[in-house]
């Protein structure tokens, strides 16, 4: 069997031109099929990693989806927010641990600004329970502190001490800049493979005091809220908010402090809540989303993650699909370049008869052609993905948010490849058994 | 006859008798030969016109086709009872082949081509290397032996050796390992009589010297002289078909 691997090896080398073709295609095809797998697998690893401990995610009444994704992933905008004191009141509960308020709406240099507070870095944890370190300077201290994540400072190039300035509304270019405002880098955060990573985080006190106008927009026309709504941005789009709106400016730095130090703000986006006791979370959950005073929605962040998967499960299957029919396509164009060849070669196969080859032997060098043919390209599309991801590594982080670590194939990539290497292998019967037919049948004579 | 007594008289290398073969069961007997004897060492020139059957027989002889009916002994074995596998054996352990043309592998060197019944056979593998000491030496002692030493001949792709060059190859292939059998189908047919005749003579060299009986197949009648014995295919085939499907 040996003679006739190596009868394969030069057989193919005799014809590199189409083999090296055929044994490219498969690459290809394996580089695709392989790629679509660790990027769907790596999007859900980095998504469901972003967040870790938190039992409950609350926001204005919208789809659970839709909450997650603009609450935690910054993907999309809150049609509405939620009210300060619904915020206070369901953070004094009993049951509740921490929470941590998120305030969005605004942006600087098409980086989201997310308003929250010093509970932001006691509590966040993402991966495997990480929390959330500095890389230099300081976490959030006064109304004026911003904390840039890991992306964005290295993305603008700032450093401790510059002054920014943030951009109404969640688009790349904005009209309306909050000059008078100003905001001072005091921290600079690690590299968390999260959104937070483009983030910049100020305090809630501090974006309220940039939102302040210098003529307070007082009249609430109803489109205009509509419209500031739609834009994600934080001014009131219901009567009862507006008031607290006005109340906010009016009474800001007002004596309305609660008791762990929060000073009033006005409406809030979402937030984070952490429990003293997990098995209380569909209980809570239950009173927060039958909530009196305002219609709220409470998610679990673990449920609510497979919804997501389910919206985005039909782009994956359709990617996965279109790289199944390269795949074939790719198998296919072995065989019809190992079928066409069969012709030209029954006096080669005539040859190898007269000199012992039993036809078993012919089928096994036309098999091994195939063999020898698919796992080089299952080898070489391995191999390319690699490079590939080597290469692409920092783009994928820098345009897509997406980390990709560079390790071994996991089980369901190796099945994958191996399945592709048998389906090469299988389709080589084909013409292995045509050849076999007729090296029995043509014997030594040599027809042509 | 029956493959007794193969030690102390060595069986004939061919013996068959009875044969009769056609092509399809509808059509006539291409061939219908009562007897023929090839004892061992013997060279018999078979002379027959083209479409006689002659390259039929000689795969009968090889294993390749079986008979209709009547019986092959290759060395005492009977090639009608044997499986395909097993007369593929037989003819990779004891029968080496030439054929007409393009006898040579396009993808391997003049050293693979030769090496390459080793390959498929690890009698002739033994006998390969009990004679040179290695595959590769015994290989390059046949090339020699046939005017193929050059070193810049060996190391050119089979494809641009002339033909007389590439007939030298196929019969050192044929005499690697020392079968008792060479077969040669017609294998001076595309040369000019000089290099026929040299060729010839050097294929008589080495087959004695491996002990090998030849069967040389040839419809020109000039080479008959040099052979221990001619035998006219239409002498002793009986068929009368033989003129209608033979190739």
């Amino acid at each position: 069997m040996r003679t006739v691997l190596e009868l394969a090896v030069r057989s193919l080398l005799n014809r590199r031109a189409t083999a090296l073709l055929t044994v490219l295609s498969i690459a290809c095809a394996v580089v695709l099929l392989l790629g679509v797998e660790r990027l769907r697998h790596e999007s859900r690893e980095s998504f469901t990693s972003t967040l870790s401990g938190t039992d409950l995610i609350v926001g204005a009444r919208s789809s659970p989806v839709h909450l997650l994704l603009y609450s935690v992933f910054h993907v999309g905008n809150a049609t509405n927010n939620l009210s300060w004191e619904s915020y206070r009141a369901i953070a004094q509960r009993p049951e509740v641990a921490w929470t941590i308020p998120l305030s969005l709406g605004d942006t600087h240099g098409g980086f989201r600004v997310l308003g929250t507070g010093p509970e932001f870095f006691e509590h966040f944890r993402f991966g495997t329970g990480r929390a959330l370190e500095l890389r230099s300077g300081q976490a959030l201290s006064g109304p004026r502190d911003a904390v840039l994540g890991a992306e964005v400072a290295a993305k603008l190039r700032y450093r401790l001490g510059e002054r920014i300035v943030v951009a109404h509304g969640a688009g790349d270019v904005s009209f309306s800049l909050h000059r008078q405002h100003p905001f001072v880098v005091a921290g600079i955060l690690r590299h968390t493979g999260t959104p937070v990573d483009r983030t910049v985080l100020v305090r809630l006190d501090g974006m309220d005091a940039m939102h302040q106008p210098p003529a307070a927009r007082s009249d609430v026309d109803p489109l205009d809220a509509a419209l500031a709504a739609r834009r994600g941005a934080a001014p009131p789009s219901t009567a009862p908010r507006a008031h607290h709106h006005e109340t906010r400016h009016a009474a800001a730095p007002g004596p309305q402090a609660s008791t762990d130090g929060h000073s009033a703000h006005g409406a809030i986006t979402a937030f984070l809540v952490g429990l003293k006791s997990r098995p209380a979370v569909l209980s809570m959950q239950r009173q927060i989303n039958e909530y009196r005073a305002e219609p709220l929605t409470a998610i679990l962040p673990a449920a609510t993650l497979p919804e997501l998967w389910e919206i985005v499960g039909a782009v994956e299957k359709a990617l996965f699909g279109v790289s199944v029919l390269v795949t074939a396509v790719g198998l296919t164009g072995m065989l019809v370049a190992l079928l066409t060849s069969l012709n030209e070669r029954r006096r080669e196969m005539a040859v190898l008869r007269s000199v012992g080859a039993r036809p078993t032997h012919v089928f096994a060098l036309i098999v091994g052609e195939a063999a020898v043919l698919t796992l080089t390209g299952v080898a070489i599309g391995i191999a390319l993905l690699y490079a590939g991801l080597a290469i692409g590594q920092p783009w994928l982080e820098a345009r897509m948010g997406l980390f990709v670590p560079i390790g071994w194939p996991s089980m369901r990539e190796a099945g994958l490849a191996a399945l592709v290497a048998v389906a090469g292998i299988i389709i080589g019967l084909l013409p292995g058994y045509r050849m076999y037919r007729q090296s029995l049948a043509d014997g030594m004579t040599i027809r042509v | 006859m029956t493959g007794s007594g193969r030690e102390h008289h060595p069986p004939p290398v061919v013996d068959l008798h009875g044969l009769r073969f056609a092509w399809r069961a509808t059509d006539r007997d291409l061939l219908r030969i009562d007897a023929l004897r090839v004892p061992a060492g013997e060279h018999i020139f078979l002379r027959g016109a083209s479409g006689s059957g002659k390259s039929t027989l000689l795969s009968l002889l090889a294993g390749v086709l079986v008979p209709d009916r009547g019986r092959i002994l290759l060395l005492g074995h009977d090639l009608t009872t044997l499986s395909g596998t097993g007369r593929d054996r037989m003819r990779a352990d004891h029968v080496g082949f030439i054929f007409q043309m393009f006898n040579l592998i396009p993808y391997l060197s003049v050293m693979e081509n030769v090496v390459l019944p080793c390959g498929f056979s690890p009698r002739r593998r033994a006998r390969a290397l009990a004679h040179g000491g290695s595959v590769r030496a015994e290989a390059t002692r046949l090339l020699g032996a046939l005017d193929m030493a050059d070193p810049a001949l060996l190391s050119r792709p089979v494809t641009r050796l002339s033909v007389g060059q590439q007939q030298r190859v196929a019969a050192a292939r044929a005499l690697i390992g020392a079968p008792e059998l060479v077969v040669a189908d017609e294998p001076t047919s595309a040369l000019d009589a000089d290099r026929r005749d040299a060729f010839v003579d050097l294929l008589f060299r080495e087959c004695r010297r491996a002990g090998s009986a030849l069967v040389f197949v040839s419809h020109d009648a000039a080479l008959a002289p040099m052979f221990d014995r001619t035998i006219e295919l239409a002498d002793i085939n009986h068929a009368d078909g033989a003129d209608e499907a033979g190739r």
